[in-house]
């Protein structure tokens, strides 16, 4: 679900980098203000540990594809909505450096879709208040698997949204709503049941470490009627995604889709193409000649564009070989 | 040696510390340890190696009984001050080295005691030249190795110029050659130091005096020579003879 | 190599080069980034129609990569990340926008193809771009960019620590997982059973590694009110040269964005 530069015109990333850097902001000045000097380092490596968790391929039972941890969910239990949604900043921000993994104008929308869903929506609204009345490991299972759908459909809305103002796509809204909010609704279901499965382990063994959960009272709640709804629904839900998910079985929502729409996978060109690309590129034999062969006839703007790009981009590489000639012989 | 000879030391009178309430690591402890000395504290696994060591730094307050490093007693108003006379190497390295480079990590102690920049890198300098890694300056602190891990640990405590040094299991995770090394270099440190481990050769190159841990209580306390060789001692307190004294036919035929 | 193995050797590779001696590593980490951001941002500001405009900004990726030497064939592992996504965005534009714009030679053109082709450029060029900045620039030094930039110490120093952490856990949790491969033969990912227990035993695992580091830095004088008790490797001094780069290219870049050079050299060529 990174977006990458591509997909956000200007206005787009920067009213999200306003909005996500608001929901920063606040979450700093509450951070501080629990005046724990811990939070730190427990915030980095917690954010070392969802990077790394995130990599972990978990085995969907009778599908043979996997699904993977859900990062914003599982920090907001841990460390609570606040250093849960800055630790997520820097998971993504690293990502987008480092992996190019979202871009670096989009980080803003990134943040937006895939943290201030999570951390605020999932910890403040939902797991707060499910917690209230006491834990145990049907409802952190209940929590987690809501907190997830909930989440990514929001999530994968937010995308849908950001791309359609910023132009991108000429993909009607609702085709483009209806392709992608059910994709994420399955990877909701599986994230949501690995986190809660890795949460229950957390219940078990150290249950002290989950967030908004006080270490007195630990005894198990009895299954209150909300709950028990709230896990009905899940259930429905389950049923519901299930026969999407039985259907295919994709690595990862996005790419499934690409999958469906280009019928190839990942768009495998095989290394050798890559490596004649690169070869294209260092090279920069920049257009096959059949631009030319029509010359006289009615190019217009688009061959003098060409003919421009080509001029352009060779005085480019002369001027850069030139430069670096002389700096050689400077040395 | 001056006349200030006494300053440096530490006592421990009947502490008694357990994490939970029923479950005491440590009980009544009474020790005391003087400049220059070379402590050795072994036991098995579990025996409260470790706890002790964080007791003598502040790590955990909540103990019974009283201990005091350099006079100043052990508790949470006086932290910063014993921190500054007590070094403590951490087992794992990598806890320790937190910043990403030597550099970097070294200074963290002396720049959160406010020193000026230069006196800062001044002591960076001097720190890294004690335990003869300076060509490690500025390397990142993930990609040492682990014998270059522990003696950069090191050297993040020394830039403190402290007068006492507490190393948690020294050895663990270095080749006999970076170990020798280390013991090299520890030997050549004049501080008071403690050091807690079950790898008794380790123990027996590097202290004069060995204190003998077991379910939170001293067995023994003495001279490093004689508890070390006691192999019914080691024995019922589930450690073994140090590898040097066990000679090659015990080891098959046992 | 899986995918954990894989995360970290690339990031020993980008960190070799950031950490290398070239011209464009010299320069100072903030103007990189000022720079970095503003080509992106002008880069995608171009309209879906105007693939010329847009390919004029192809100069600056261009350029630096032939200047610095920098080796193009890591990137394209990059470049084939975000192309799917971009393919998905895109793929119905041709369907669907069937305006004729042009033609090349004897084909017609229609504004779908040219509007997938300009968000295919701009992919690409951003993503290039952020490989640039990366593979000159550490962590480290983005980072004392970002806090030149009024960045909150709190999340910087979080950044760094997250960073400083994950080669760490990335091989952990490679070894768990090769552990894990060993005793369960034929499977592919974690099984059902073990969902909660692997990734939650590494959860513990990190949570004590978190309390040892805190402990450690409580010793050595940190107690979080301090607010500069992280420092960041000194930035290096701008140079009289390093201002005229950052204005070169930043007027450049824009007069770029606003002249259609390609189109007017091109226009001369073609008349001449």
């Amino acid at each position: 679900m990174h977006m990458a530069d591509a997909l956000v015109a200007p206005a787009v990333a920067g009213t999200m980098y306003l909005c996500s850097g608001a929901a920063a902001g606040y979450s700093i000045k509450k951070v501080r203000l629990e005046n724990d000097a811990k939070k730190i380092p427990v915030m980095g490596v917690m954010g070392a540990f969802v990077f790394a968790a995130q990599m972990i391929n978990f085995t969907i039972p009778g599908t043979g594809s996997s699904g993977h941890l859900c990062g914003g969910m599982m920090l907001s239990a841990l460390l609570g909505p606040y250093a849960g949604f800055l630790t997520m900043i820097g998971v993504l921000l690293i990502q987008c450096l480092l992996f190019a993994d979202g871009g670096i104008l989009a980080l803003g929308c990134n943040v937006w879709n895939m943290a201030f869903y999570g951390c605020f929506l999932g910890a403040m609204l939902i797991w707060k208040n499910m917690m209230k009345g006491g834990t145990s490991k049907a409802r952190i299972t209940a929590v987690s698997v809501l907190g997830c759908v909930v989440t990514l459909q929001l999530g994968a809305f937010s995308v849908v949204l950001e791309t359609l103002a910023s132009g991108i796509t000429e993909l009607p809204f609702v085709t483009f709503v209806s392709f992608m909010q059910p994709i994420h609704l399955a990877i909701g279901l599986v994230e949501g049941l690995i986190t809660a499965a890795v949460l229950c382990f957390v219940y078990e063994a150290r249950p002290e470490l989950l967030w908004g959960i006080s270490g007195t009272e630990k005894k198990e709640g009895r299954f209150s009627l909300r709950a028990t709804v709230v896990i009905l629904a899940a259930v429905t839900v389950l049923v519901g995604g299930g026969l999407s998910l039985a259907a295919s079985s994709f690595p990862d929502g996005l790419e499934w889709s690409i999958e469906k729409v280009t019928g190839e996978p990942e768009l495998e060109a095989g290394e050798g193409a890559y490596d004649a690309a690169a070869a294209v590129q260092e090279k920069t034999a920049l257009l096959p000649d059949y631009a030319f062969q029509n010359s006289d006839s009615a190019a217009g703007t688009s061959f003098s564009g060409i003919a421009g790009a080509l001029a352009v981009a060779a005085v480019c590489v002369g001027c850069c070989y030139l430069f670096k000639f002389f700096r050689k012989r400077n040395l | 040696m001056r006349e200030k000879m006494s300053h440096i030391h530490i006592t421990l009178s009947n502490v008694t510390f357990g994490y939970e309430k029923n479950q005491k690591i440590l009980k009544d402890i009474t020790l005391s340890f003087g400049e220059n000395e070379r402590v050795g504290i072994i036991g098995a696994n579990g025996a409260g190696k470790s706890t002790l060591l964080k007791l003598l730094v502040g790590l955990y307050t909540d103990f019974e009984g009283s201990i005091r490093v350099e006079e100043i007693p052990v508790e949470k108003k006086m932290l910063s001050r014993i921190r500054e006379k007590i070094g403590y190497v951490f087992q794992d390295s990598d806890s320790q080295l937190f910043m990403s480079t030597v550099y970097d990590d070294v200074a963290f102690a002396p720049r959160n005691y406010g020193f000026s920049e230069e006196e800062v890198e001044r002591r960076v300098n001097e720190a890294l030249e004690a335990v003869h890694i300076s060509y490690l300056r500025d390397r990142h602190t993930y990609k040492l190795s682990g014998g270059e891990k522990k003696l950069a640990s090191i050297a993040t405590i020394l830039s403190m110029t402290p007068d006492i040094i507490l190393m948690d299991e020294p050895s663990v995770a270095l080749d006999p050659k970076n170990r020798r090394n280390l013991i090299q270099i520890l030997n050549g440190f004049g501080h008071l130091k403690i050091i807690a481990s079950h790898d008794l050769d380790f123990i027996m190159d590097t202290c004069s005096r060995v204190i003998l841990i077991n379910h939170g209580r001293v067995i023994k306390d003495g001279p490093a020579g004689e508890i070390l060789t006691d192999k019914e001692l080691l024995e019922s307190n589930g450690l073994e003879l140090p590898l040097r004294f066990t000679g090659r036919e015990s080891l098959f035929s046992s | 190599m899986n995918k954990l193995e894989n995360a970290v050797y690339e990031m020993n590779l980008l960190e070799e080069q950031a950490g290398g001696c070239g011209r464009l590593n010299s320069l100072p980490a903030l103007f990189k980034v000022i720079i970095t951001v503003w080509y992106i941002l002008l880069t995608v500001s171009f309209h879906k129609y105007d693939i010329f405009g847009l390919l004029g900004m192809g100069i600056y990726p261009l350029v630096l990569f032939l200047i610095y030497e920098i080796p193009f064939r890591q990137c394209i592992k990059r470049i084939k990340i975000i192309l799917p996504f971009l393919l998905l965005a895109g793929i119905a534009n041709p369907l669907l926008d069937k305006n004729i714009l042009g033609s090349l030679g004897n084909r017609q053109v229609s504004g779908g193809v040219v509007s997938m082709a300009t968000l295919m450029l701009k992919g690409l060029f951003t993503v290039l771009a952020g490989y640039l900045l990366i593979v000159s620039t550490s962590i480290e030094k983005i980072c004392g960019a970002l806090r030149k930039f009024h960045m909150p110490s709190i999340l910087v120093t979080m950044i760094l620590l997250i960073y400083r952490y994950i080669s760490l856990l990335l091989k952990e949790t490679n070894r768990v997982m090769q552990a894990y491969a060993l005793r369960a033969p034929g499977q592919k990912g974690v099984g059902f059973k073990a969902w909660g227990s692997l990734a939650g035993l590494l959860l513990l695992r990190s949570m004590d590694r978190a309390e040892n580091v805190y402990e450690s830095m409580c010793l050595r004088g940190f107690d979080g009110s301090r607010g500069n008790s992280f420092q960041y490797t000194a930035e290096q001094k701008a140079k009289p040269a390093d201002y005229i780069w950052l204005l070169l290219w930043g007027t450049g870049l824009f007069s770029l964005r606003i002249v259609p050079l390609l189109t007017i050299v091109g226009s001369l060529l073609v008349k001449g």
